[in-house]
């Protein structure tokens, strides 16, 4: 018995372990949450999207700041809430469709990123690490940032959780309400913005849509509630963050795609399970 | 992943428009020559002296691990009439290169005749891994001044098959630089000894110094990539690891090359009782001091080693 | 929370003055004028892509004229927060894991605000308009297993819940069994009882003719307007179904209704 718990506690002799398992559980429950939105207004695509579309931002950040790596973060976070917002006044105000406009801003803006990063050629490791991310490398500070900005994300979405709903089931309702419906739609792409900017320093882009996605994804498939959804999304986001560090520190494998690969197959198990049992 | 794949699918539409410019004869125009980095260009400029001058591919802070080529790197190639690269495929980057521009050049490998260590180093499990199977070839034979005395001998002869006309001013200059290289490995070897033996250890972002360890007797502890490329990342037991590592042995200091990003190996020492040193220039020389030349370079990475360690 | 206009009652519930609605170049509504009085039951007719769900939506205030004017008591229809509109069911999320008393409640959003969680008060409403609809046993379930009708009945326990007094149904009746058409229509008994003004948009020319005060031939413009037997003559008929009609030898009317242009799609 006492092996079983060495064997737990093992990895958590490490700061940079206790950190990471922190981040992972911290972020994985805000993209839960947000991406319990995401999924049912199906906006995954959105979501990668404006991962991507951040790198000009940081680009420029790390030009701009001569190569200090504390703004990016800030960079980031603008840049995202700047794209979030460009994107849907875009696929509002013209015959575009919304996967269209995405489209568009994202390649533009990933080129204008890879441009700016190609006038310097020596940044460009530094920059992908940051793009690439690493649960691994979460500072202390990092982690205050991740406890302020996510805090701030989930507290609006608990504040305006009615409103959200209502604008995602039936706009036609909340326009009938006079609920505000550009502005909370926009508020709801600045909190995805938010989202994505304090967890891309984490989990990079690579593993970003994932924990939007993935955690959410299969809790619809398990509930018909929307706040059980909510909980089992922030549930199995952070199982998926734990095990997949477990699984980076006994059998060495690169921790970001850990933690994918778990909440992958929580996905498969719900699928399958769920259609073994008839639906 | 990204950046690579879209410069892979531009390369084949630019090169329709600036590919197979046949190299200029070496008669009556002055003689192009390109070596891949920084570092290269000088060692060769001191061979070839005032006779011809050499440029590099590469810019300064650059490193090939993670370089990505741009079109006019393709007509520079293109243009060139001797290319002098280190070899044990530090530039990777390059075939991809040589096949699109084209037309015909002497190329030196700088490090041919030496045998390259081998290590027992995993596959790279990052995003530019490609290395197969278990065994890879360390590139970074440059930081054994040592073994630059071949660099500059097969330096010597490119060129003299180049420019058979400068032989005699090529081997006088490649005398008076092994010369200073020699010098270089004795001064060394004497700022290293101020070291107490039991703290001779080695931590560097990725395994870049192999040979410079085994030449002035350094032990390697460990790295914070496992590859000798700088773009891969750690499993969590790999991190550990290493922090155990560097706990046992006691080792003072983990070393960065100034483009590696600090952030995994400030982590790492936060949680042992190492310091990071960020500075280094391995595998590039910088514009202006502290590493404008090879012998630079080198004495400004010892002082630095030993200044952490002693 | 949010401010809802006082109604002037000496004002018509519903007043239209020659309104016009162009979307993407062509004329969705043209010079529309008609009104209507507390507590009338209008069925509005026409064939698909009349314009029947344009209608609803401008006078919902979801969507702006391009001319013309709508007035609720007196007042444009965006000050007011009384006016239900009961979307067709194949145009919603039936898997929004949401239950029915979730949609219910929904309603009462106007009435509160962000932080505010429903009150006692908007409970005693969301109760009393599943009672009133008789879905009081289903509130908790999902609403993808409820049936047609009972889709149908929970939309209108939503727009009671909201305190409408005007309900705009689009096509509640389509796609229903006859016994659950039936129970629509006695509830629309029900909401005339309370006073609830009520149009409602369907296919069915003997239903419209039967159960509904008055009847609005709409095919862009309103091709008729007035009761039953006024409006429902052939050559009514005609202008406004066009070659989507047939009479057969008994005088009895067959519909061709192929293709649906609806906009539908104004909002994303």
């Amino acid at each position: 018995m006492t092996t079983f718990i060495d064997w737990l506690a093992a990895p958590l002799q490490y700061e940079f372990m206790q950190r990471g398992m922190i981040a992972a559980v911290l972020v994985g429950i805000v993209c839960a949450v947000v991406g319990t939105f995401v999924v049912l207004r199906g906006m995954a695509f959105f979501g990668d999207a404006l991962a991507h579309t951040i790198l000009p931002g940081i680009a420029l950040g790390y030009l701009v700041s001569g190569g200090a790596r504390e703004p990016l973060f800030w960079w980031a976070l603008g840049t995202a809430i700047v794209a979030s917002l460009g994107i849907g006044a875009i696929s509002k105000n013209s015959q575009i469709k919304e996967d269209t406009a995405i489209g568009i801003i994202f390649a533009g803006m990933f080129a204008l990123g890879i441009a700016l990063i190609s006038t310097g050629r020596s940044y460009a490791v530094d920059l992908s690490h940051f793009l690439f991310g690493d649960v691994l490398s979460v500072s202390t500070q990092s982690l205050w940032l991740i406890l302020i900005f996510g805090g701030l994300v989930l507290l609006v979405i608990f504040a305006f959780y009615k409103e959200f709903t209502t604008i995602s089931f039936d706009p036609v309702l909340a326009a009938t309400l006079r609920l505000p419906v550009d502005l909370l739609n926009n508020l709801l792409l600045v909190l995805i913005a938010v989202t994505v900017a304090v967890s891309l320093q984490t989990v990079g882009v690579a593993l970003m849509v994932a924990m939007l996605v993935t955690p959410a994804a299969t809790a619809y498939l398990l509930t018909n509630r929307l706040p059980r959804m909510m909980f089992l999304a922030a549930m199995f986001a952070s199982l998926s963050g734990v095990i997949g560090l477990y699984l980076s520190y006994y059998l060495s494998i690169a921790s970001g795609a850990a933690i994918v690969l778990t909440a992958t197959f929580f996905f498969v198990v719900a699928f399958v399970g769920k259609r073994t049992r008839g639906i | 992943m990204n950046r690579f794949f879209i410069m892979l699918t531009i390369f084949p539409l630019v090169l329709t428009a600036c590919g197979g410019t046949p190299a200029s004869s070496a008669g009556t125009v002055d003689p192009v020559i390109l070596a891949s980095t920084t570092f290269l260009a000088d060692i060769a400029q001191n061979v070839a002296g005032e006779r011809v001058e050499v440029e590099s591919l590469l810019p300064f802070g650059a490193e090939p691990h993670s370089y990505q080529p741009i079109p006019q790197d393709v007509t520079r190639i293109a243009e060139s009439d001797l290319l002098i690269l280190n070899g044990v495929e530090y530039e990777v980057f390059i075939e991809a290169l040589l096949e699109n521009a084209g037309g015909e050049r002497i190329i030196v490998t700088a490090s041919d005749g030496i045998a390259p260590r081998q290590t027992e180093a995993h596959a790279e499990d990052g995003e530019s891994g490609e290395s197969a199977g278990d065994e890879a070839s360390d590139p970074h034979l440059w930081l054994d001044p040592n073994l630059v005395v071949t660099y500059v001998e097969n330096i010597r002869e490119g060129l003299t098959h180049l420019d058979p006309d400068g032989a005699a001013e090529f081997k006088s200059n490649a005398d008076a630089y092994a010369a200073e290289l020699q010098a270089l490995d004795a001064w060394i070897a004497e700022q290293v000894s101020q070291i107490p033996a039991e703290q001779k250890l080695l931590v560097t972002n990725h395994e870049a110094l192999g040979y410079f360890a085994e030449r002035y007797g350094f032990e390697v502890v460990g790295t914070v990539i496992e590859s000798f490329s700088s773009d891969a990342s750690p499993s969590a037991q790999q991190m550990a690891s290493l922090i155990d590592q560097i706990k046992a042995s006691g080792a003072r200091a983990i070393f960065l090359d100034a483009s590696d990003n600090p952030t995994l190996a400030e982590q790492i020492a936060a949680e042992t009782d190492a310091q990071v040193v960020t500075d280094l220039h391995l595998e590039s020389l910088t514009d202006g001091p502290p590493a404008a030349t090879y012998l630079e370079m080198m004495k400004y990475n010892v002082t630095l080693i030993v200044e952490a360690l002693k | 929370m949010y401010p809802h206009t006082h109604h002037q009652t000496n004002q018509p519930i519903l007043d239209v003055t020659h309104l016009n609605f162009r979307y993407n170049g062509r004329n969705a509504l043209e010079d529309i004028t008609f009104h209507l009085h507390e507590g009338e039951r209008i069925a509005v007719v026409g064939p698909n892509g009349a314009g029947k769900s344009t209608l609803f939506k401008v006078v919902a205030g979801v969507l702006q004229p391009t001319s013309g004017e709508v007035n609720i008591f007196g007042t444009r229809p965006n000050k007011h927060v009384c006016i239900g509109y009961i979307p067709q069911r194949s145009h919603v999320d039936w898997n929004f894991p949401v239950t029915v008393a979730d949609v219910v409640m929904m309603g009462r959003s106007a009435k509160l605000g962000p932080f505010n969680w429903p009150r006692k008060k908007d409970w005693e409403f969301v109760h009393h308009a599943l009672e009133t609809v008789e879905l009081s046993n289903l509130a908790s379930r999902q609403i993808s297993q409820l049936s047609g009708g009972q889709q149908q009945r929970m939309f209108i326990a939503r727009a009671l819940a909201q305190e409408s007094e005007l309900m705009l149904m689009d096509e509640p009746l389509t796609g229903l069994d006859t016994p659950a058409q039936e129970g629509i229509l006695s509830l629309l008994d029900r909401l005339k009882q309370e006073k609830v003004t009520v149009m409602v948009a369907t296919h069915d020319l003997d239903q419209a003719a039967s159960h509904f005060d008055r009847i609005m031939l709409l095919n862009h413009r309103i091709v008729a307007f007035g009761e039953p037997p006024v409006v429902m003559q052939t050559n009514n008929l005609i202008k406004a179904y066009g070659g989507r009609m047939k009479v057969d030898s008994e005088g009895a009317m067959l519909m061709d209704d192929c293709c649906d242009e609806e906009e539908n799609d104004h909002l994303h």
